[in-house]
């Protein structure tokens, strides 16, 4: 490798890590039951939605309480996301990321930094995906600099930047997709399909409509173990018998995640979310099973969420579809346009990538599918489709071999430009702000209450940034003094957005032909 | 260091296989006969026995219709009447005698039945046709029949089914003339297109829409003399139906334009919705067209639609097809331009739930379009090599999905929208207090045909519109002629009502009953001793 490759690739991965360190969300501290309910770690804090908030509960009882079992302060502080069964309350959520992001909370904690070391884990497994598209890409036959654009691109121009800053599990999820992915690119030996059904089975309890995304990488591996070879006359088929041995990868994420369901509701079968949930818990710290309909539950986001979910429909895909491609409150027209290009990747695959692409499409296909039929395809207050995001990343592999045609002409190559910076753009101001926005249709509704119109699109977090607000735990702790929140954005974008523009600018101007 | 891999190594003869392989390309037409009729049979059986069969009130009035052909105070081809057009009544008429066949439905569900089993067939022909392989061809014929819309609609006596199996029976011949340049093909087509005038009024659009299609393609390939003879021929045949309809009106009605613009019309129908102000389709292009996708949309799982629409985008960029093929397979897109053009000008209403209010109506027009979209879905598997299984599992995926949720739109639309009239207790009043007395039921079929169909009660029991001296009578003196009245008190479009209210006899009839799509009123015992309680006209013409 040419020194110079190695020292850009240190670069840009110093600045893909400077720009989350920028955002990171998070305040200094860490929370304490007895302040943990303040509206600084809360709404107006870094654990501002129930799903973060959720997660954090669990990965604090655990470590703090030793218990999966929630004392009633963080009972009320996961709540209205909080289940109630055996007369306790337990996590609604499925446990893994509460488990995974420990070590940072730990380390954190050291520091006075617990918050922010648990969503630092978070941002970890967010930079690794970018150099998991980045090396996918490569594999594939993008070039290298395609390679890198594109996996900025997933990173920084899709809501993945403003879920890479907080506590959810879209990161770990897009990460077991694309190591799976990876490791099936790399090798053909037998582990890489132990690693997938490991990948697999963990996958399960990050999020359990994991099991469905992961459905084609796993056909993928399981296809690894046997082998066709059609003659004229004959079919030979070899199967791999050690290969079964493989399944073992599978095993223990899911016995410990059966364990976990046994120790924290008592019964290994059944599904956090699948329990009776204590959307509000009343003063004497008893579930309501009722919700109020008050001026507090309407204000609430995530009460609404809780309403419309639990199961899907075919019925629902006209209006998921139309949430996740154009509307204005999570539309990825709206938030991350430039993966739309991706999907031109399709036309400039090549056929020794064959299946590859099939599983991308598929993988891709399913996510979409699944969550446009959900019951809440807003993902309850959120910034952009943020059910997307694992879709984002395997449309950001496409789009690194879209990019390579769409560099060599001057029109496509402004037009993507232009896609690009304002894809970045929008995604750093959701980053640096909040993720606190209302679907559209819960809009219309809390416009009654707070008498005026509220905005539903990334236009409310130019108004949190022109509120001189951010969360980002650098600027609060160190630039709130020096610098407007304005300005702080505009220096991280200019930092964001140099390695990509300047990758895409040097394709245009270099026009390679595309290495394999 | 590298682990043994233990492999476990065999080998299959692959003859027996390309055997079984051949025999099952040689024979699938037959299989998807066989295997069509199968799921026919079981979805008729399943919506028989949960009561949705007959849901819809237009498949009871249906069922009526050819029932009164046969049976009733005034039995004949008359009674085909003018609302709807007559081939699927008189194709009941070999069954609708039998009590059985009637009131189960399947004498109307039987040409439903069929036309399910001829369109998945027929898709499978036209995909073979344009060269798809076996993959895309089984394929298209899945995604039409792995639609509960359509599986319930073939197990009714709706017009749907069988409306649309003409239809793509004519563009199926027009594709064979288009590729063979036979005469005999035009004349199928014709024949089919004909048929398919004689059932519903989309059929007269294709009629229209193929012509222009014969007149484009004859013109380009073979001049204006050619031309000339073509379309004399297409349009004579296929035209036939539409002009004996007109002369069946002018004879039967006296007004060639009776079903257009009659008191029972679509039209008239029509004229009071927008009187009510729900008829917001009209003159309004982009409405027509969203209310009309999203019908599209919900009867075809959305995400089947979609593919299909990137299928017929990809046919015409497809080098492998030649231009004639692809300017005859936009004989397949003739319903969804029908459609639209019906609600922009008002000749048409559907309402879809959250765009017109909180309740469906005729929101299975949108099936109309599935067999297009199985083609073209079709088409698209088959042509996408690399990425086809990827394609087949999404769809698969959706259509499991619908299936575990009962996601059939038709089935609101016939069980909770507009469409439905559950008239239970007005019909089980009748069945237990009119079943075994003497005396005649005056009611308007026009307003309760459900009604009728549901009371179990013999046609011959009931005067109606269609009775002719009966119904003049009993609406002059219907004390001397009905023992029990059906109809909307004080609504005036009630024929009964209309002509009762001023007859001067209401008096001498006690209201027994209020429900809330009738009210039922009985002769007083007084008055029972002059009523007519047999039929004593004889054979009216």
């Amino acid at each position: 490798m040419k020194i110079t490759h190695l020292v850009t690739k240190i670069l840009i991965c110093v600045i893909a890590i400077t720009v989350l360190a920028l955002t990171l969300r998070g305040i200094k501290g860490t929370p304490i039951e007895s302040n943990i309910n303040d509206p600084i770690w809360k709404d107006e804090g870094p654990l501002e939605l129930s799903p973060d908030r959720g997660r954090f509960a669990l990965m604090y009882s655990f470590v703090e309480n030793k218990s999966l079992q929630f004392s009633l302060p963080i009972a009320r502080f996961a709540a209205p996301d909080v289940a109630y069964s055996n007369g306790q309350y337990v996590s609604l959520f499925a446990p893994a990321v509460s488990f995974i992001v420990a070590p940072g909370y730990l380390i954190g904690k050291l520091f006075g930094l617990g918050q922010v070391g648990a969503f630092a884990i978070n941002a970890l497994f967010a930079f690794i995906n970018m150099l998991l598209i980045w090396a996918i890409s490569r594999k594939i036959g993008a070039s290298r600099t395609a390679a890198i654009v594109a996996s900025f691109a997933f990173l920084f121009a899709t809501p993945a930047f403003a879920y890479a800053v907080t506590l959810y599990q879209h990161h770990l999820t897009t990460f077991l997709l694309l190591l799976s992915i990876y490791v099936l690119l790399k090798t053909d030996r037998l582990w890489s399909s132990a690693v997938v059904f490991f990948c697999a089975a963990l996958s399960i309890p990050v999020d359990n409509p994991n099991a469905v995304f992961m459905l084609p990488v796993s056909l993928w591996a399981l296809s690894r173990l046997v082998s066709v070879l059609k003659t004229k006359t004959q079919l030979k088929i070899t199967v791999k018998s050690l290969g079964i041995l493989t399944a073992v990868g599978g095993i223990i994420p899911l016995v410990l995640f059966l364990s976990f369901n046994q120790i924290s509701h008592g019964d290994p079968f059944k599904l956090s979310g699948t329990l009776p949930a204590a959307k509000v818990i009343d003063t004497k710290g008893e579930p309501v099973r009722t919700p109020v309909v008050t001026e507090e539950t309407t204000l609430t986001p995530e009460t609404k969420k809780k309403t419309a979910t639990g199961f899907f429909k075919s019925r629902n895909l006209v209006n998921g579809f139309y949430i996740h491609s154009i509307s204005p409150d999570r539309g990825t027209i709206v938030f991350a346009p430039l993966m739309l290009i991706g999907f031109f990747g399709l036309i400039y695959r090549k056929k020794a990538h064959r299946t590859v692409t099939m599983v991308l499409l598929a993988s891709i296909g399913f996510i979409v599918l699944l969550y446009s039929m959900w019951g809440d395809p807003w993902g309850g207050w959120a910034f952009g489709s943020r059910y997307l995001i694992p879709a984002y990343a395997l449309a950001a592999i496409l789009l690194s071999l879209a990019l390579d045609r769409f560099s060599k002409k001057i029109i496509p190559f402004l037009f993507v430009l232009v896609v690009l910076i304002y894809s970045i753009s929008v995604n750093t101001l959701g980053a640096i702000t909040s993720n606190r926005n209302p679907p559209e249709v819960e809009a219309i509704a809390l416009q009654e209450i707070t008498n005026r119109i509220e905005p539903v699109s990334f236009d409310r977090n130019l108004e949190f940034l022109q509120d001189n607000r951010s969360k980002s735990y650098v600027y609060q702790e160190y630039f709130s003094d020096t610098l407007l929140a304005t300005e702080y954005y505009v220096i991280v974008l200019m930092l964001t957005l140099s390695v990509p523009v300047i990758g895409f600018f040097y394709m245009f101007f270099t026009r390679k032909i595309p290495t394999i | 260091m590298k682990l043994p891999t233990l492999n476990i190594n065999f080998t299959i003869n692959r003859k027996p296989q390309q055997r079984v392989s051949k025999f099952i390309v040689k024979y699938t037409p037959i299989i998807v006969i066989v295997v069509l009729s199968a799921i026919s049979i079981i979805a008729f059986a399943s919506n028989y026995q949960n009561g949705l069969g007959l849901s819809y009130n237009d498949a009871r009035s249906h069922l009526n219709i050819g029932r009164r052909v046969v049976e009733g105070l005034k039995p004949g081809l008359a009674q085909i009447g003018s609302v709807w057009l007559p081939l699927p009544h008189l194709l009941m008429v070999p069954t609708i005698w039998n009590d059985f066949f009637w009131h189960t439905g399947l004498s109307g569900a039987i040409q439903s039945m069929v036309s399910f089993v001829a369109t998945g067939l027929l898709i499978y022909l036209y995909l073979k046709k344009i060269g798809v392989n076996w993959i895309g061809r089984v394929f298209g014929v899945i995604v039409f029949a792995a639609n509960l819309n359509i599986l319930y609609l073939q197990s009714t006596a709706m017009t749907e089914l069988l409306l649309i199996a003409m239809m793509t029976a004519g563009c199926y011949y027009l594709l064979l003339w288009q590729q063979k340049d036979n005469v005999v093909d035009i004349i199928k087509a014709a024949f089919f297109i004909m048929l398919s005038t004689l059932i519903r009024y989309d059929g007269w659009f294709l009629f229209l829409f193929a012509g222009l299609l014969i007149i484009f393609q004859t013109l380009r390939k073979k001049g204006y003399k050619t031309t000339e003879g073509t379309i004399i021929l297409y349009s004579t045949l296929a035209g036939v139906g539409i002009f004996l309809w007109f002369v069946w009106n002018a004879l039967i009605f006296k007004d060639p334009l009776y079903f257009a613009f009659g008191p029972f019309s679509a039209h008239a129908q029509q004229e009071q919705l927008e009187a009510a102000g729900v008829l917001a389709t009209k003159s309004d292009i982009l409405l027509s067209i969203k209310v009309y996708l999203y019908a599209l949309l919900y009867n075809s799982y959305t995400f089947t639609a979609l593919v299909g629409a990137v299928g017929a985008i990809v046919i015409w960029f497809d080098k492998k097809i030649t231009t004639n093929v692809k300017i005859i397979t936009l004989s397949l897109i003739a319903p969804l331009i029908f459609n639209i053009i019906a609600l922009y000008l008002g000749h048409s209403v559907l309402f879809i739930q959250g765009i017109s209010g909180d309740t469906w109506f005729n929101v299975r027009y949108g099936v109309m379009v599935l067999p297009s979209i199985a083609i073209f879905t079709g088409y698209l598997v088959g042509r996408l090599k690399g990425l086809r299984w990827a394609v087949i599992a999404l769809i698969a995926f959706t259509t499991y999905f619908a299936f575990a949720n009962s996601d059939a739109v038709t089935i609101d639309d016939a069980t909770v929208g507009s469409s439905q009239k559950n008239v239970t207790e007005v019909s089980g009043w009748l069945r237990d207090n009119a079943a075994d007395k003497e005396g005649f039921v005056l009611i308007s079929a026009a307003s309760h045909d459900a009604i009728v169909f549901s009371s179990g009660l013999p046609m011959k029991k009931f005067i109606h519109e269609g009775t002719g001296a009966y119904w003049e009578s009993a609406t002059v003196s219907p004390d001397r002629w009905a023992r029990w009245i059906i109809m909307r008190t004080n609504d005036n479009n009630d024929l009964s009502w209309r002509f009762v209210s001023v007859s001067g006899a209401l008096d001498r009839y006690t209201l027994v009953s209020s429900y809330p799509f009738a009210d039922i009123y009985e002769l007083k015992p007084e008055y029972l001793p002059e009523l007519n309680t047999t039929p004593v006209f004889g054979k009216q013409k």
